[in-house]
């Protein structure tokens, strides 16, 4: 009989050997072209999975990663579908080019973002969506019950989309990866491209996962 | 081949069967005749050892749990209309022979292609709840003799050896006409058309003629034709009304499948839907939905109806739904070479009236600006099914945070020093400014008689480090929106 695993790492590995089709590895990855988060991500977001991005306080750049993405998306002949949870985007704060892949579903209601979730994740024709959860109600998103989340994780690992989860606090229980973003931008930066802004966000990994060795292997 | 003929087999029966839910997989039974009289005109194949004439109850007694009802019209009506659509999509000549069967002119069809269309055909009826089988052959006779003995689809292309097995009753004898040919020995219409039609006409006079004359499939006839429908519509009624969505749903799914194919059967497709559901009180629920991508798949008009009607809470019960279908060109186009296409065009389409259904038609699609300045000016599209190539980075490209907009915007009140603002106070915000950069104007529409609109703009960095949008208008400041 083998020895019991000693590390998590050992645990993985033996469940992935014992369980082959339940630790699938990500299908690839979707660059974001914001240099601090494609380092931190290890290439970009991970396709088939949930990264999700906390907003720490207001001004931290979240809608700029967003911004950046689109442009991404774009570039890279991608589409991309935006749930929109408080309708907080503003387009004209973007290229009208870079608006054109894009579907935006503008909710008003937490119930709103979870079911347009669960219908745009088993779409497949995706290569991103975002689901924007800031200016929610935090209390409304904490109630959200553990098995939603857990439905539209497998309708993630089922398909190739990559997901992005935008929040101010951490609301997605295990999500492989979980950045945060604390220090605000200052109105100084106005005159600075909105590329370099973002590739000097500070981005902090709060969750990150083994798979990222995976992936590279 | 000629002409075709679309049957329903026991049309009354496939009719109840369709529009009632309750019926599946019971034995029941159609009942003609009052009081006494009462007696069985038809029962389905799970009725064990009921037959035609049965006295009602002597059938109840015999097979417990058997359902009577008697015929309904209304259901009948719908069957007929789904085989009339069925029979349009093989060609534009149809005649309503009688109930439960069409008479189609294939005359100048492509005989191949007819036939693929004849199995297709089948195949949507039975989807929709009918089982329909379809004869073909050079007469309206030989193909309605085709019709009775086919299982799905038979195309009779030699008359003779078709005709010669098939008993007398097919050509429908008198019955002292019967009782001559079981005299002679004459059982199959082979054995009556090798007896020569004078000798026959003869001995049985004129009848007897024509009754040769159908036994050989030769009887030719002018069809009465009948035009196809020009409205796609259909209303129907609850008796009790429903409290539930699942008898809702059952019936809108079998008069969306017959208002799809007589869509289908008209060459055109549906860009939007109106349905109004009608409630006891006599008010009404009326909604439409615009197709993201015109179609006559019912499966994915289901889809975006469903995803309505579980939003819908009404007080009182629905006595009857209406449901509209705006016909539509089927849409064409020529994609680019470098255009990002889909990879599944019907999942696309579908999930995005599903959107539209949840949160509005107005809330999902792709942002477009509106050829204005005023803030927040944007409406959306439907998307385009095939992107086109990106353009070239933009010469100056966009600097500076992203605005997110807070909608509607935050009443603020702003302490202002020398015309700038100082401090920031509103139910959500409560800050001192550090550094404020603006005004910037923007003002437009003032040619237009009470359309002008002018706003004041300010970029605003509170002790927070965060940057504001504040606003003014001829209506007090508010905070637009964070730079994030």
């Amino acid at each position: 009989m083998s020895s019991s695993p000693k590390t998590v790492a050992d645990l993985r590995q033996l469940l992935a050997a014992r369980f082959p089709q339940r630790s699938r590895a990500p299908v690839g990855a979707v660059p974001t072209e914001i240099r601090a988060l494609d380092e931190a991500l290890g290439g970009g977001l991970p396709s088939g999975r949930f990264t999700e991005i906390v907003s720490a306080s207001p001004g931290t750049g979240g809608q700029t990663i967003i911004a950046q993405l689109l442009r991404a998306t774009r570039r890279a002949r991608q589409r991309i579908a935006l749930i929109d949870g408080a309708d907080g985007f503003a387009p004209e704060a973007v290229p009208v080019d870079h608006l054109r892949h894009l579907v935006w579903v503008r909710g008003r209601h937490v119930s709103d973002a979870f079911t347009a979730a669960d219908i745009l994740l088993r779409d497949g024709n995706y290569a991103v969506v975002v689901l924007d959860v800031r200016g929610l109600s935090e209390r409304a998103l904490l109630k959200t019950p553990t098995t939603t989340w857990h439905r539209l994780r497998h309708a993630t690992e089922s398909g190739a989309v990559a997901v992005l989860v935008l929040s101010t606090s951490a609301v997605v229980p295990a999500v492989p990866w979980r950045l945060v973003l604390r220090e605000t931008v200052p109105l100084e930066s106005r005159r600075i491209p909105r590329a370099a802004i973002a590739d000097d966000l500070v981005i902090e990994i709060d969750r990150g996962h083994v798979e990222r060795e995976e992936r590279s292997a | 081949m000629n002409y075709a003929v679309v049957l329903a087999p026991k049309f009354a029966l496939q009719a109840l069967r369709r529009s009632d839910a309750a019926l599946a997989n019971k034995p029941f039974a159609i009942v003609e005749g009052e009081g006494c009289n009462a007696h069985i005109a038809a029962a389905s194949e799970h009725a064990v050892g009921i037959e035609t004439g049965l006295a009602v109850t002597l059938a109840m007694a015999r097979c417990p749990g058997l359902v009577i009802r008697p015929r309904d019209p209304d259901a009948e009506g719908e069957v007929t209309r789904m085989l009339l659509a069925a029979a349009f999509t093989l060609a534009p000549r149809v005649e309503l022979t009688a109930d439960g069967c069409c008479t189609v002119n294939l005359q100048g069809a492509d005989d191949a292609q007819t036939e693929a269309q004849m199995h297709a055909c089948v195949a949507e009826l039975a989807r929709g709840g009918v089982g329909a089988r379809i004869g073909a052959g050079a007469t309206p006779l030989l193909a309605a003799y085709a019709a009775r003995r086919a299982d799905s689809v038979l195309v009779v292309h030699d008359a003779r050896a078709f005709l010669s097995p098939l008993p007398i009753h097919f050509a429908e004898p008198t019955p002292v006409q019967q009782e001559v040919l079981r005299g002679w020995g004459v059982k199959t219409l082979g054995e009556l058309t090798a007896l020569p039609k004078t000798e026959i006409g003869q001995r049985l006079g004129t009848d007897g003629v024509q009754l040769w004359e159908r036994a050989a499939g030769e009887s030719q006839r002018v069809l009465h034709l009948i035009e196809p429908v020009r409205t796609f519509a259909a209303e129907w009624t609850y008796e009790p009304p429903v409290e539930s969505m699942e008898p809702l749903l059952f019936r809108m799914r079998r008069f969306a499948e017959r208002v799809a194919l007589e869509l289908r059967g008209a060459g055109r497709v549906a860009e939007k839907l109106a349905l109004t559901l009608l409630l006891e009180d006599e008010s009404d629920h009326h909604r439409e939905f615009r197709l993201p991508e015109p179609g006559a798949n019912v499966d994915g008009w289901m889809r975006v109806l469903q995803a309505h009607l579980d939003t819908v809470k009404t007080d009182e019960r629905v006595t009857g739904v209406r449901l509209v279908a705006t016909p539509a060109r089927p849409p064409e186009r020529q994609d680019g070479l470098f255009d990002t296409a889909l990879r599944d065009p019907v999942a696309f389409w579908e999930n995005l009236a599903r959107l539209a259904a949840i949160v509005g038609d107005d809330r999902v699609g792709t942002p477009v600006l509106l050829d204005t300045w005023r803030p927040d000016a944007v409406a959306l599209e439907k998307p385009a099914e095939a992107v086109s190539a990106p353009e070239d980075d933009l010469v100056h490209p966009p600097r500076g945070l992203t605005l997110r907009r807070f909608r509607p915007p935050w009443p603020a009140r702003v302490g202002l020093v020398d015309a700038r603002p100082t401090s920031v106070e509103s139910d959500e915000l409560h800050d001192n400014v550090r550094v404020a950069r603006g005004p910037f104007h923007l003002s437009g529409t003032w040619w237009k008689s009470g359309g002008a609109w002018a706003v004041e703009i300010w970029h605003v960095e509170l002790g927070s480090g965060a940057t504001y949008q504040l606003t003014r208008t001829e209506t007090g400041w508010s905070v637009e929106g964070v730079l994030d």
